[in-house]
């Protein structure tokens, strides 16, 4: 086993948590029984590397054996890392029928013609998700399997999802993904987090949605002033509705947060000279939360956030991005993006 | 105790133990506040001036020494404020960076928190003296204080960073307030370190033994940010600030942080116009071109937050400012703060000089 395979191993093992060893190995498949008996999961890291090192030299394992176990590892625990969100825009008429044996060889097919050394890997997960993992090399270099791209596509969708991707590496990875999807261009969806999942629930609006009807109370409250509560109930309810509306209700997918680059002028009624001014105010706005969905529903239905809720901040649920550019078009603050349509 | 001109302010002295000395003679810091703000017609003790001067470029560069200033700026400082100093004398330093030494000695011994990888670590400290900080005949020197772990390898002349580092300042202070005290008093009543928590601990306990004085946190009020904001801004044309960046928490559920930050030459315009504004309403009167009032700082943070809320209809005010940042330095309100730009380094102090004199609890 050559130095980087070795180094490969040590990564990997090293990074794989240990109560998660076993069953990552275990769906591998690829050491005896004996093998796996004798690994003592409660050893250090350390030694059980050694013990893996061992064993793949035993069984002569290679690279592509090795890659699989990572790959098995990451599409199981796809909450790591940042994956960025692109879509396939402008379907042939034949993007539809395209079915996963198609798919497999026409993009690795497209790849190799692109780049001279590169390794690829595909495989189906059980939801429509294709997965791939791509290590490059280029003409006088084998592919590096320290720093792969993994690619996610849900077939008879037009999503992808790509983490650990360089500037020179996309067009290629793009340019390959059209040709073997039957698309015509693939652009930047502007939606990107840490968790796959959260991303993906997102873009493909795999949550529980609420349309704009009527529905039942709010939330218990604790018994206070029978007056207040009566007064403030109907406005309570209202804000609770509409901040459903504008972000669903139920278990929202977990993005992290939502960026806005914000070019329009200033406006404001006490500052003439400000509000006279032709350029834009620039400026820059981050929201930020280990759930941003879910403050931002709270923000709604507390009154923290006007009600209803401006389109700015339901666009994130609504479009499935969390990246925006806002300038100026026509008379109102926001622009750029329609009306959401129902 | 003392004599308050607004009844409803309360002191929270309970559970600290003053020893008092000629206090009779002393007057209180907001006393003194109180007896400024009525000669010029300014309303209640107990906050920040509404009103202070914007110094142009400082040559501060010029004065103090170049390696002591290094030391200071690019540094994140945790704030405390001090009360007067009994009978510390700036021809002592020698002296007391012994004493702070053995103090730190024995308080290892006695198995203090003070992490360290090697337990045979000594520590060399030094008491140094900043001079060309002050700005009035009032203020007391700056004194720099380092401590360096001297390692039990013998020969290890490399420059090394101290293990921690802090300083006492007293920069503009209130002078009613200052000529006030008795003779045997100092006031350096900000106080700035960084490094090693125990050593914070323990340098803090030992100023309080040796000069029977308090030392507490000192937390930056949404106040004081909003004036390093404008105070920030306001240099924008000698410096530039490069951003204005601002880190607002709400509180939804989970906490929601909004970081806002805004292009430095339009922020730079919204200060214009409202510094305009002011000169449009006060046309007439005679003004010093270099004040800055508290109404101004809030007009352009009350700016800032309006273009916010139009765009997301999210009020800000619902929330607490917690952080301002621009090229100049940073400051959050648990009490951090960095200068980056030794040329505005005399404002900034002057504020956080005087945010320590009034969070003092006496």
């Amino acid at each position: 086993m050559d130095d980087t395979t070795k180094r490969f191993v040590q990564r990997l093992m090293k990074r794989i948590p240990a109560p998660m060893l076993r069953a990552t190995l275990d769906k591998w498949d690829r050491l005896t029984r004996e093998q796996k008996k004798s690994m003592d999961f409660t050893q250090s890291k350390w030694a059980l590397t050694e013990k893996m090192l061992a064993f793949s030299e035993e069984n002569e394992l290679t690279a592509k054996h090795l890659t699989e176990l990572e790959m098995i590892y990451i599409i199981d625990n796809p909450n790591k890392g940042m994956w960025y969100a692109f879509q396939l825009m402008d379907p042939q008429d034949d993007a539809h029928s395209v079915e996963l044996i198609q798919f497999k060889e026409q993009f690795k097919s497209h790849l190799r013609e692109l780049v001279r050394h590169v390794s690829i890997k595909i495989k189906k997960h059980t939801d429509e998700a294709v997965w791939i993992r791509i290590a490059w090399g280029d003409a006088f270099t084998r592919p590096n399997h320290l720093k792969p791209t993994y690619v996610v596509h849900y077939l008879h969708s037009p999503y992808v999802f790509v983490t650990s991707l360089t500037l020179k590496q996309k067009p290629l990875l793009s340019q390959a993904l059209v040709l073997a999807t039957r698309y015509q261009a693939i652009k930047d969806a502007n939606l990107s987090g840490r968790k796959l999942t959260a991303i993906r629930d997102l873009l493909m609006r795999k949550y529980q949605q609420v349309f704009p009807t009527k529905y039942p109370s709010p939330l218990p409250e604790n018994n206070q002033n029978p007056h207040i509560e009566k007064e403030q109930a109907e406005p309570a309810a209202n804000r609770l509705q509409m901040a459903c509306e504008a972000f669903g209700s139920g278990m929202l997918p977990q993005l992290q947060s939502a960026v806005y680059k914000l070019e329009t002028k200033f406006r404001d009624h006490s500052n003439q000279t400000m509000s006279e001014r032709e350029e834009p105010f620039r400026c820059v706005v981050k929201f930020e939360s280990t759930n941003l969905l879910e403050s931002l529903r709270h923000c709604a239905s507390s009154g923290i956030a006007s009600t209803p809720v401006t389109p700015l901040l339901s666009c994130i649920p609504q479009k499935g991005r969390n990246y925006f550019v806002i300038t100026d078009n026509g008379p109102g603050p926001s622009a750029r993006m329609r009306q959401p349509q129902n | 105790m003392e004599r308050h001109h607004n009844s409803a302010t309360r002191t929270p002295l309970t559970n600290v133990d003053i020893k008092r000395r000629s206090k009779s003679s002393r007057l209180s810091y907001r006393s003194c506040l109180g007896a400024a703000a009525s000669r010029l017609g300014l309303t209640t003790a107990r906050q920040l001036n509404t009103s202070r001067r914007a110094l142009k470029s400082h040559s501060v560069a010029e004065r103090v020494n170049p390696e002591q200033l290094a030391l200071l700026v690019k540094t994140e400082w945790q704030l405390s404020y001090v009360t007067p100093l009994h009978q510390f004398r700036h021809t002592q330093l020698k002296s007391y960076s012994r004493r702070l030494a053995a103090f730190i000695a024995a308080g290892k011994q006695q198995g203090l928190a003070v992490a360290v990888e090697n337990p045979q670590t000594t520590f060399r400290v030094s008491f140094s003296l900043v001079q060309g900080m002050t700005e009035s005949a009032d203020d007391a020197e700056t004194v720099l204080i380092q401590i360096h772990a001297k390692s039990a390898f013998a020969g290890q002349d490399k420059p090394q960073r101290p293990a921690w580092s802090g300083w006492l300042s007293c920069v503009n202070g209130n002078p009613e307030y200052l000529r006030s005290l008795p003779k045997d008093f100092t006031c350096l009543p900000l106080f700035g370190g960084s490094g090693a928590e125990g050593l914070s601990a323990l340098v803090k306990s030992w100023f309080q033994q040796s000069f029977d004085c308090c030392v507490g946190p000192l937390e930056l009020s949404h106040t004081s940010l909003q004036w390093l904001l404008a105070l920030w801004t306001n240099c924008h044309t000698e410096a530039s600030i490069q951003q204005l960046k601002m880190i607002w928490k709400l509180p939804a559920e989970p906490p929601l942080q909004v970081t806002y930050t805004v292009n430095p030459e339009d922020a730079w315009e919204l200060w214009r116009s409202v510094r305009k504004q002011k000169e449009n309403r006060r046309d007439g009167e005679e003004e010093e071109e270099n004040c800055i009032d508290i109404e101004e700082v809030t007009d352009f943070v009350q700016g800032l937050k309006s273009h916010f809320y139009r765009h997301f209809r999210l009020d800000l005010s619902a929330g607490s400012l917690n952080q301002v940042s621009t090229a100049l330095g940073s400051a959050k309100h648990s009490g951090r703060m960095k200068i980056s730009n030794s040329k505005y380094m005399i404002t900034t102090l002057t504020l956080l000089t005087e945010c320590a004199l009034l969070k003092m609890p006496i």
